[in-house]
């Protein structure tokens, strides 16, 4: 019989995922690193400012990316990013920057934790709306606390970051991107990657095999959540001022939802590709349409449902599956 | 907890590996399964047969932790895990295949059987379940499509895949939940040698099943169930012989098909 | 006692818009399978050619309400042919993205032609009002919520008394089912699709008269409506009708008692669907 041939048959083993997969993302830092020292004319400055959103986008991306991995479609991200940046913007008052930096980021992550563990038993749209909301109350509270504590609807002037160097806030931002990036490949390299991905595509079948799925779901908030705090604090101490309107907008929870979607889902490389194009495209647009230049993203977001199911990786990697990074 | 999982298993043979007490399971005012109890024995066979809407589906959803029991206890090697959850009953050595495969659609064979081995026993380290992953795809017959994408495989190497990622997980007693349904007469006897392999590994197993041939075949011992309740239990040969069982299947329209 | 009396009137009066938002919502939800997120953007088109009407051609909101009904239809119609259609056999995720990027298109288009500012409609009876006792009512407010009443009369009646309204009935219970039996489940669906649209665009006329058109105005009556249908349990179309009066009662007595009220009852909104979500889902867990 054919089968039983089959079934003596053996594997030949394949790794994982090989060095060269690397290469692409080699690149993209590379480029991001020597951007400051091109010599970019008379326009220099305004280039690195879009370079710098662009590279907070991207984290954005990636970090909502990785919540995404586990199957948890959120549109709280913009809280999170909030809460960094009202985190920064209060805790930097009273110490150094490096110091204010990761604690905005663990109290997101702690935040976050709670909203992970009711949000537990959700999924796709009641996971969604529940996501919504939690944005909407800790938008609420935050802009209906006493004024001398969070400046209420007015807002709220921020410590600059780094003195206001420009070029060193955008270094800073090279490296915040590079950490989220290492956290995703590390992610995508252990044990995470795997249950991330068994409780996306069945749930209860992932219990079954054994997956602490409450556990990975958490994880999954506080990594993704701790990120995107980091990413709120570059954007804070950048502006020097935020407002609750704005910070905690659900564009901004669109934002790096369409930029990951756009860029290719569940992957390092994906997100960071998203960012540059959509940053790229908006800011053209701006600079023509006063209003509505985030109209790129719902086009963005319409054509890549409807036509590109894989977004530009599934471009770039054309009929190939997995071991994709 | 019992006295059997005091004693030295001297005998592996009469080691309890598997003991539900009185478990019932009521959905509203429907009491799908009343007062079931069994016993099964380690390395043994055990086929759960019944007309359709006898509650074996039920039952062994209460067994894998889909359900919480309304009342009764349910014992895994000894110990009380009636109110854990499904992936501590998994970590306690209990695995499960489902009738209407579950592969993870986007991840390779190979991919979907790691993830049984890797988190089915803890300690295992990512490497290491790799390679066991690619031993069982070896065992299991589906060496030649291990980097293939689930959803491209056959219904046959589907349910291969699906025992081949509930063995991953290492378990002692295997749950198959009708894994010869839609398969064709040839491919059936494949899935039958399939199960005798799991049995010669070690692992007990427990069966739901239709098709009488099968459950013939296999089954060690057979507990019948009507309408949510055990009606008898015993060998093959004792079971079909009991004028209950015989009325309980004429009862339905398909009728004892042995 | 009279400013509760107050209060509950005016939650009341509030619940017939919502009503009129989340009946159009849950149609798209229940008959087609569809979670539109960019309900409350069909709205905000409503609202704008209510206001274009009367600012350019001086017709009353209340005239143009049934050409702004029928031409919303149409959009959402043509909707349904060129995007929703081609998602209806893809994952929920998709689906719900699609109709999050067409919202955000929408809103988008919306800023870019006629940009941020807010617009509202003169009307003769806007600074009316009518006494009921010690009770006074704001004209405008009145009559929304007679008209939204009307309607959706008419909606239930459309819904359980004709052959249409029994199709679309049977097409949310059971899908293929009704294939089977003969209904021509795509025209189904594009009417009501349509009709989730245009109920969403009357809502808007009355939001015109009441408060002001502006691109962003419909994202706070959509996030609304969803909360009702949630409360109401999805598709379910008699529920919706309860689960708005909840919510504006409530809304209003929020507004009343908290001290302020105003800035809170928001908070107090979403914290409802936010509970209401939660408990749902532990109460539906084995």
């Amino acid at each position: 019989m054919s089968r039983a041939m089959e079934t003596s048959r053996t594997v030949t083993r394949r790794p994982d995922f090989t060095a060269r997969a690397l290469v692409p993302l080699g690149l993209f830092f590379g480029l991001a690193l020597v951007f400051p020292f091109l010599p970019l004319g008379t326009r220099a400055e305004y280039l690195l400012q879009i370079a710098f959103f662009t590279l907070v986008a991207a984290i954005l991306a990636l970090s909502w990316d990785i919540l995404a991995r586990s199957g948890q479609v959120s549109l709280a991200h913009a809280a999170f990013y909030g809460l960094g940046a009202y985190g920064f913007a209060l805790l930097g008052k009273v110490m150094p920057w490096f110091a204010a930096m990761p604690l905005a980021a663990l109290i997101a992550g702690l935040v976050s934790l709670i909203l992970g563990a009711v949000t537990l038993r959700l999924s796709g749209m009641y996971f969604a709306i529940a996501t919504l909301a939690f944005t909407e109350v800790v938008r609420t509270i935050i802009q209906n606390l006493p004024e001398s504590v969070a400046g209420g609807a007015n807002g709220l002037l921020v410590p600059a970051l780094l003195g206001g160097n420009a070029r060193a806030q955008y270094f800073l931002a090279f490296g915040v991107l590079l950490f989220t990036a290492l956290v995703s490949l590390a992610i995508r390299r252990s044990r995470l990657h795997h249950a991330f991905a068994a409780i996306r595509q069945g749930e209860e079948t992932a219990r079954v095999l054994g997956v602490s799925v409450v556990r990975y779901k958490l994880a999954a908030f506080f990594i993704s959540s701790f990120l995107a705090a980091l990413g709120g604090v570059l954007f804070a101490g950048k502006t020097f001022f935020i407002n609750p309107l704005e910070t905690f907008s659900l564009a901004n929870s669109i934002a790096p939802l369409t930029t990951s979607i756009f860029g290719g889902l569940y992957t390092t490389l994906g997100p960071m590709l998203g960012a540059t194009v959509l940053r790229v495209a908006e800011e053209l647009l701006h600079n023509s349409v006063k209003n509505g230049y985030l109209v790129v993203y719902g086009l963005v977001l319409m054509l890549t449902i409807l036509w590109l199911p894989r977004g530009l990786m599934g471009l770039l990697r054309r009929g190939k599956h997995g071991g994709e990074l | 907890m019992t006295a059997v999982s005091f004693q030295p298993s001297v005998a592996s043979q009469q080691e309890v590996v598997l003991r539900a007490d009185g478990l019932s399971k009521r959905f509203g005012g429907l009491l799908a399964v009343q007062n079931v109890t069994f016993t099964q024995y380690s390395g043994e066979i055990l086929a759960v047969i019944g007309p359709n809407g006898a509650g074996k589906t039920t039952l062994l959803n209460l067994l894998s932790g889909v359900y919480r029991p309304t009342a009764g206890r349910l014992h895994l090697l000894g110990r009380d895990v009636t109110g854990e959850s499904m992936e501590a009953r998994c970590h306690a050595g209990l695995g499960r295949a489902f009738q209407i495969v579950r592969p993870f659609p986007e991840m390779t064979v190979h991919e979907n059987v790691t993830v049984g081995a890797l988190f089915g026993k803890a300690g295992v380290s990512l490497p290491e379940a790799r390679e066991r992953a690619y031993d069982l795809l070896e065992r299991t017959g589906l060496a030649a499509h291990a980097e293939k994408a689930a959803h491209e495989l056959t219904l046959l190497q589907d349910k291969r895949l699906e025992v081949a990622r509930a063995l991953a997980t290492q378990p002692r007693v295997l749950l198959l939940d009708e894994v010869m349904a839609g398969l064709r007469p040839a491919e059936a006897q494949e899935a039958v040698q399939l199960v005798r392999s799991v049995q010669g590994s070690g692992v007990s197993v427990l069966f739901i099943e239709h098709i009488m041939p099968v459950v013939r075949d296999l089954a060690d011992r057979v507990v019948v169930m009507d309408q949510g309740q055990v009606l008898a239990e015993g060998t093959y040969r004792e079971v079909t012989a009991n004028p209950q069982v015989v009325a309980a299947y004429l009862g339905t329209e398909e009728g004892l098909h042995a | 006692m009279e400013l509760f009396f107050q209060t509950l009137l005016n939650g009341l009066l509030q619940s017939g818009l919502y009503a009129l938002v989340a009946s159009g919502l849950a149609l798209a939800v229940g008959v087609v399978g569809i979670v539109n997120f960019a309900h409350g953007e069909f709205l905000m088109i409503g609202a704008f050619l209510a206001w274009g009407a009367s600012a350019y051609l001086g017709v009353d909101p209340l005239l143009s309400l049934p050409l702004v009904a029928v031409a919303v239809f149409a959009v959402g119609a043509l909707t349904y042919r060129v995007s929703i259609r081609h998602v209806l056999l893809a994952p929920e995720l998709n689906q719900m993205l699609l109709t999050f990027g067409l919202g955000i298109l929408l809103q988008n288009l919306a800023l870019m032609l006629l940009g941020g500012n807010t617009r509202t409609v003169t009307t003769p009876y806007q600074g009316s009002s009518l006494s009921l006792g010690d009770l006074s009512v704001g004209g405008p407010k009145m009559i929304a919520f007679g008209l939204a009443v009307v309607i959706l009369a008419g909606l239930y009646a459309v819904l359980y008394r004709t052959n249409l309204g029994r199709q679309m009935r049977a097409v949310a219970q059971n899908r293929r089912g009704s294939q089977l039996i003969g209904i021509d489940v795509d025209r189904v669906y594009l009417i009501a699709f349509g009709v989730s649209c245009g109920l969403a665009a009357v809502a808007g006329v009355l939001v015109a008269t009441l408060l002001f058109a502006s691109p962003t105005v419909g994202l706070v009556f959509a996030l609304k409506a969803f909360a009702i249908i949630v409360m109401a349990g999805l598709g379910n179309l008699t529920g919706v009708l309860w689960a708005s009066v909840v919510l504006g009662v409530s809304e209003a007595l929020v507004q009343t008692y908290v001290p302020g009220g105003g800035g809170w009852s928001d908070a107090v909104f979403f914290l409802l669907i936010f509970a209401t979500l939660v408990f749902r889902s532990f109460r539906g867990a084995r």
